[in-house]
């Protein structure tokens, strides 16, 4: 039996002892993924989508998953994949090896590959792999994690990934235990720091009025620590799985806590993940001018509507606006004419 | 210019329907719908009241409104049943469900209701996957049965003849000829397009487990009181000199077929050849333009490559124009939709206001009422 060096459950792993995701074993003495190249679906859409709004602006992606997950949370939205045996899933898993998937995203035209519908350290062996081919490919390499590796783990992906979304969820240990299934934030925080020093890396927080709002302001404070250029998305959260039930948390309530806890301390921050929002366009942190204007479709469809960037500033003041990669080039044509 | 009142529970952002830029909107018939939407939150796809929302929101509006032609989709049980594993009598729960709320509104509307079933849902039993092939195989979330292919290899045509779970695939000259097109209607048809065998689905972007998938049916049922139609294209016609006489509301039940149809139905053809429709977009906008729609939408289309900065109306997925000559815009009375079918029902129906769920990928955002007319009310 050995310890797996992927997550901070550091679970014990043997030949049919496969850890709290589910997706590893160790039946040679060492880490071996289960299901390595099995995707459970792929879908063509934005940067915007996933979200990354400082990333690529406008750039087509891939998006992937796999299957399990090494958290419990109490609003998976994904839970009818992530939360079954992945064992059970097979049956329907596409089996896609990562030179095919690169060739998949270069037909659609991809300029990314990003893997999002679950955590990817349950998978990262493969998304190692697709990395390798991506990169020799010229595609960009990004994801949507909770941010629970060790160490080694968060140090293979900040060797592999372009860009980073960290999902930081809660900060008290109680929250941590009740609503994400973890002890403690301890390793979340140490990662977005880790990751931020190597990659992009944008923040999200899904905000539960009433049990993780109060938290926001030392949320942002860690954040502007790390850097204020890092952008903040704080979601609505949109109840599912075990809190299907409950009620939708305020959008204004919400909104002036975000306003009030971000105030002059993150450059970049965004409310969002419910339609309509009006939290979604990028002001100018000189003059507070609208630069990238989107639209928000709720849960995971964001779009970008205009870049009304000067080679990368602001028109207005000229401040410089924080942004990984190239904007999309349909996005620049449109923004010049 | 059409309004867009989107509400994400206790939340209102109203926009223009074709650039999603929020307006400053009120007067008589916003604030009456703004109304509407605002108290009747929707309860979710697979939710056991979805249907009732269908019902009671038309209802309202009927009330409010006065129309004399609705347009209504039931859809609970084609989600449920597609994403949830039921027993046979939950199944039928469900669908029972669905022809409940639809009675209900016909009594309490005095509506004469027209019914179509648009077709059974069956096991799904075999995943198939072309991923393999040269060339790139491209289907979307809600279609299980069609395949658009494009850049195809001589090997991955022979391929696919010989593939034991294709039932058809057709060239884009075959298709334009199945349906009298010319060259020029075939710029949103696939290359090619692939046909599935009963029970087989295609696999790639839906998340979830699918637990049944629609079988797309020669003929579906439509109830009796339309009086006789060959296709699903002359169930406009039908509906439009039945509204001479009669206050009239087209009840699209989603996923039921003859099997389950528990009234007096007659059955029409819905597509033409080896082609018959998904429930879904393309066999509502048929029905609504009474002509069939296979040019404009097909589960073969890469729609994402419409998906630009600058795509018009950014809330009706993946629609960039307004289709004409739907059966909304050739009723000069008052007219409503309302449905439990996302971001389509208002571009599809031509309805002078459109209730619909904003939910995407069965994630419930909310609700989105469109008004396209303002000028047929001056309150109530």
């Amino acid at each position: 039996m050995i310890r797996c060096d992927v997550c901070e459950r550091r679970c014990p792993l043997g030949p049919d002892t496969y850890g709290y995701c589910r997706m590893y074993h160790a039946p040679r003495g060492q880490v071996e993924e289960r299901f390595p190249d099995r995707w459970c679906a792929y879908a063509t859409a934005r940067m915007e989508t996933i979200p990354f709004y400082h990333a690529w602006p406008g750039a087509r992606c891939l998006v992937v998953g796999t299957a399990g997950c090494n958290f419990d949370c109490r609003y998976c939205a994904n839970a009818e994949v992530v939360k079954v045996d992945p064992a059970g899933q097979q049956d329907v898993m596409l089996d896609v090896s990562p030179e095919d998937l690169v060739a998949v995203a270069r037909k659609r035209g991809c300029r990314a590959i990003v893997f999002s519908v679950n955590e990817p350290t349950v998978s990262l062996p493969t998304l190692e792999r697709v990395a390798a081919v991506a990169k020799t490919a010229g595609l960009v390499m990004g994801c949507l994690t909770n941010g629970y590796a060790t160490p080694e783990g968060t140090a293979r992906l900040g060797a592999i990934l372009d860009c980073v979304n960290v999902s930081l969820k809660g900060l008290s240990p109680e929250f941590c235990r009740d609503y994400l299934g973890v002890p403690d934030v301890g390793p979340i925080l140490r990662n977005i720091k880790d990751l931020a020093r190597t990659t992009h890396v944008e923040v999200t927080t899904p905000v539960i009025e009433g049990i993780n709002s109060h938290e926001l302001g030392e949320m942002v404070d860690f954040l502007a620590g790390v850097g204020p250029d890092v952008p903040w998305h704080a979601f609505r959260l949109l109840p599912e799985y075990k809190m299907r039930q409950e009620d939708y948390p305020s959008v204004a309530a919400v909104g002036a806590q975000v306003e009030a806890a971000a105030r002059g301390k993150l450059n970049y921050v965004y409310f969002h993940n419910f339609i309509g929002s009006r939290w979604v366009n990028t002001l100018c942190p000189g003059c507070g001018e609208a630069v990238i204007e989107r639209h928000s479709l709720g849960c995971g469809g964001d779009r970008l509507q205009a870049v009304h960037l000067d080679g990368g500033a602001c028109p207005r003041c000229g401040e410089a606006v924080a942004l990984r990669g190239d904007i999309d080039p349909a996005t620049a044509k449109e923004a010049c004419s | 210019m059409s309004l867009a009142i989107l509400d994400a529970r206790e939340w209102q952002q109203t926009v223009d329907l074709r650039t999603g830029q929020p307006r400053e909107a009120s007067g008589p018939l916003v604030d009456m719908v703004a109304g509407l939407v605002g108290r009747r939150p929707y309860p979710g796809d697979r939710d056991a009241t979805c249907n009732d929302w269908v019902a009671d929101v038309a209802l309202e509006l009927v009330e409010r409104y006065a129309p004399r032609f609705a347009f209504l989709s039931f859809s609970e049980q084609f989600y449920s049943l597609r994403h949830s594993p039921l027993t046979k009598a939950e199944e039928q729960a469900r669908i029972d469900g669905a022809f409940a709320a639809v009675e209900r509104f016909a009594r309490e509307s005095g509506f004469t209701v027209v019914v179509v079933g648009t077709g059974e849902l069956v096991p799904a039993a075999v995943p198939v996957d072309l991923e393999g092939l040269d060339g790139l195989a491209v289907s979307s979330n809600w279609c299980a049965h069609y395949a658009g292919l494009y850049d195809a290899s001589a090997a991955d045509l022979e391929k696919l003849a010989n593939h034991p779970a294709i039932a058809h695939v057709a060239a884009k000259a075959d298709i334009l000829s199945l349906f009298g097109g010319s060259q020029a209607d075939g710029e949103r048809l696939p290359e090619h397009m692939v046909a599935v065998k009963e029970g087989h689905y295609l696999k790639g972007t839906s998340l979830r487990r699918l637990y049944k998938i629609p079988q797309p049916s020669p003929v579906i049922p439509v109830s009796t009181k339309l009086g006789p139609v060959a296709s699903l294209t002359d169930i406009r016609p039908a509906l439009l000199k039945l509204l001479r006489t009669d206050k009239v509301a087209l009840a699209l039940v989603e996923g039921v077929g003859c099997r389950q149809f528990p009234l007096p139905y007659q059955t029409c053809a819905n597509g033409r050849g080896w082609f018959a429709y998904e429930p879904g977009d393309g066999q509502f906008l048929a029905i609504s333009k009474g002509q069939h729609s296979i040019f404009e939408h097909n589960g073969g289309y890469r729609y994402y490559q419409d998906d630009t900065d600058d795509k018009a109306y950014p809330y009706s997925g993946f629609f960039s124009e307004m289709p004409t000559g739907t059966i909304g815009e050739a009723i000069a009375e008052r007219s409503i939709a309302v449905g439990n079918r996302s971001m389509f029902m208002h571009m599809l129906t031509g309805c002078d206001i459109a209730c619909e769920c904003f939910a995407r990928n069965l994630y419930n955002q909310g609700v989105m009422a469109v008004i396209h007319r303002q000028d047929k009310y001056a309150g109530k």
